[in-house]
């Protein structure tokens, strides 16, 4: 088996970022709230944020749902990355990150636990799996203040899939 | 125990499959993935080339010689097809683009005209997606109600529950021959007669049937049948539905165009004769001719045989997935000959999720699916969100059975020994 391909996709951090999730669950009180999923595989993602009292800062980000260690860690690693960010910052976050898939860029220094996600690039059809949970993010912060019921999916856009 | 003295049947039969001899990812193809799509032989992919450099035309429309050429082998392909199901008549045999397709035939010609509010309609609970949302838009067309026979214990198709819900009302049955997920082979000659007594019709999607058993559509006295061509060595494009001639004929066309007419005028036509009332314009030629060559392909190995070999594979996989304890498996144990189920399994892994899994296996060369498998009510029941799933065929070793449980334990402690 070639392992070495294995390691580069699924790095230590990633595991454990699968294994002990530390974002997981629900933010209190829920400002947004989306759900995303990628039809042809199953994998769904409940996506809550927590605001600032203006509105424009995340304070905090959960998430929900069931998919394989590509997607589960890179919900926690983005919720992590995301505390205290502006809206603006996150939605250029959530464009850093498609760029990454597509081999183009990598996080700068103080983000640079989200570069661990590089190896995801060298297997195409995995990408969709890292970036199901940035996707949802940014139907988030993009719908007005009223929650969506419905899911986005992660597959009808072409960037999702990349 | 499945001593095979004999010379395995894929032995042989592997080198008419120019793909089977590639590497993926630095190791051997070991392919599993065949509940999806079956390999070709290179008959099939000569009778595609053969058509295309010898006797491309249309068919049906011309005098001039390639094109009674091309109507020739197109209409062959037809009479083919019939045997291998053993059709009372060629003109039961309507070629569809594939098993889906066939399946929305029927929901439209005859549902629509012979459906309305109350009546209903038994599926099972183990339904691919093509033999479900069909029925639903019918049911929201015609204000039918849709039934599920439920898993028995062993998750196998529940007769007993089927029988519960069957009445006056029930006004079709269609049913799974052998289900892409579970495995198990379901009796549809029993679920026929049933069906029969109360004066249901039944479809039957043979789809995981047609490639791997004998069929016979008389003895089944299904109403309906339909599969699709690339899942029994045939190329895309070209699936077919079986159907009983007088309710063939009774229902109304599907699709309008060209090939489907015998006389029109400005403001009406008459359609033309079974089966090319369901055969709206230009078909799937080359592809029809090349499931012709996959039949004949299939016959000269004898079904029979592609059954028996292929109950051998699935007793040694049953045998060597019980060494894996991390693993469930979805669907009845097959019986220690192998019989009784498909030469596939699903499965999930404990921490491992499918997709993952599935990567995994490919970097060792072994292609399996991870998903849903277009099953995903089914899923929702067996509370897996996703399996992994092998699927055999008659070209599959037991040494590949061997390198797939060898990367499987391989892929199960790289996960767990990163975990700890
Ligand atoms: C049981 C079953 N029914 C129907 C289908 C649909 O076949 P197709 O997509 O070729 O129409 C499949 C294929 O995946 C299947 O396994």
């Amino acid at each position: 088996m070639a392992l070495e391909n294995l390691r580069t996709l699924y790095q230590q951090v990633i595991l454990e970022h699968y294994k002990k999730p530390r974002h997981r669950g629900k933010t209190d009180p829920v400002d947004r709230h989306q759900r995303g999923h990628n039809p042809s595989c199953g994998d769904t993602i409940d996506l809550t944020v927590k605001l600032n009292a203006s509105g424009d800062r995340i304070e905090d980000v959960k998430f929900e749902g069931e998919g394989c260690a590509i997607a589960m860690a890179s919900a926690d690693l983005m919720a992590d990355a995301m505390r205290g960010k502006s809206l603006t910052e996150a939605l250029e976050m959530v464009q850093s990150f498609q760029n990454m898939m597509k081999g183009q860029a990598e996080f700068p220094r103080e983000l640079r636990k989200l570069n661990v996600m590089q190896g995801v690039a060298q297997f195409p059809v995995r990408i969709k799996c890292a970036t199901l949970t940035w996707h949802t993010l940014k139907a988030a912060i993009e719908q007005s203040s009223e929650p969506s019921a419905g899911f986005i999916s992660n597959e009808a856009s072409p960037e999702g899939v990349l | 125990m499945i001593a095979t003295q004999h010379r395995p049947l894929a032995e042989d039969l592997r080198l008419d499959f120019p793909i089977l001899g590639q590497e993926v990812n630095g190791k051997p193809l070991v392919y599993l993935d065949n509940a999806a799509t079956s390999q070709k032989p290179l008959a099939v992919l000569d009778a595609l080339q053969n058509y295309y450099r010898r006797d491309n035309s249309n068919v049906h429309r011309g005098v001039h010689t390639l094109s009674a050429r091309a109507t020739d082998a197109y209409e062959g392909a037809r009479d083919k097809v019939a045997a291998f199901i053993n059709a009372a008549s060629r003109q039961e045999i309507v070629f569809t683009r594939n098993a889906t397709e066939a399946i929305n035939l029927v929901a439209y010609a005859w549902g629509q005209a012979n459906l309305k509010t109350g009546d209903e309609i038994i599926l099972s609970v183990m339904e691919h997606h093509s033999n479900l949302i069909p029925w639903q838009l019918l049911a929201q067309r015609t204000g039918a109600v849709l039934k599920f026979v439920e898993l028995t214990d062993t998750q196998e198709f529940d007769l007993d529950h089927y029988r519960s819900l069957i009445s006056e009302k029930t006004k079709l049955v269609s049913v799974v021959h052998v289900s892409n997920t579970l495995g198990c082979i379901n009796p549809v000659e029993e679920i026929v007669a049933i069906a029969h007594a109360h004066g249901a019709r039944v479809l039957v999607d043979a789809c995981q049937s047609a490639p791997h058993m004998p069929l016979n559509v008389q003895a089944m006295d299904c109403d309906w049948l339909v599969a699709s061509g690339h899942k029994m060595c045939g190329p895309t494009g070209i699936g077919f539905l079986y159907g009983k001639l007088d309710l063939l004929r009774a229902m109304p066309p599907f699709l309008g165009g060209g090939e489907m007419i015998a006389d029109v005028f400005f403001d009406h036509a008459t359609y033309a004769d079974l089966p090319h009332k369901f055969e709206a314009g230009t078909p799937a030629i080359a592809e029809a001719i090349a499931l012709g060559a996959a039949v004949d392909y299939l016959n000269g190995i004898g079904m029979d045989k592609i059954h028996a070999y292929e109950e051998e594979l699935t007793a040694y996989l049953f045998q060597r997935l019980a060494e894996i304890p991390e693993l469930k498996i979805y669907g009845p144990q097959p019986k220690a000959d192998g019989s009784g189920r498909a030469s596939l399994a699903a499965f999930t892994a404990g921490e491992v999720h499918p997709h993952d899994l599935s990567t995994i296996l490919d970097q060792a060369g072994v292609a399996i699916r991870a998903g849903h498998h277009c099953t995903q009510p089914l899923h929702r029941l067996l509370n897996a969100q996703s399996t992994a799933r092998a699927s055999l065929y008659f070209y599959n070793t037991r040494a590949e059975i061997d390198t797939f449980i060898a990367s499987l334990k391989e892929a199960i402690a790289f996960f767990g020994g990163l975990f700890g």
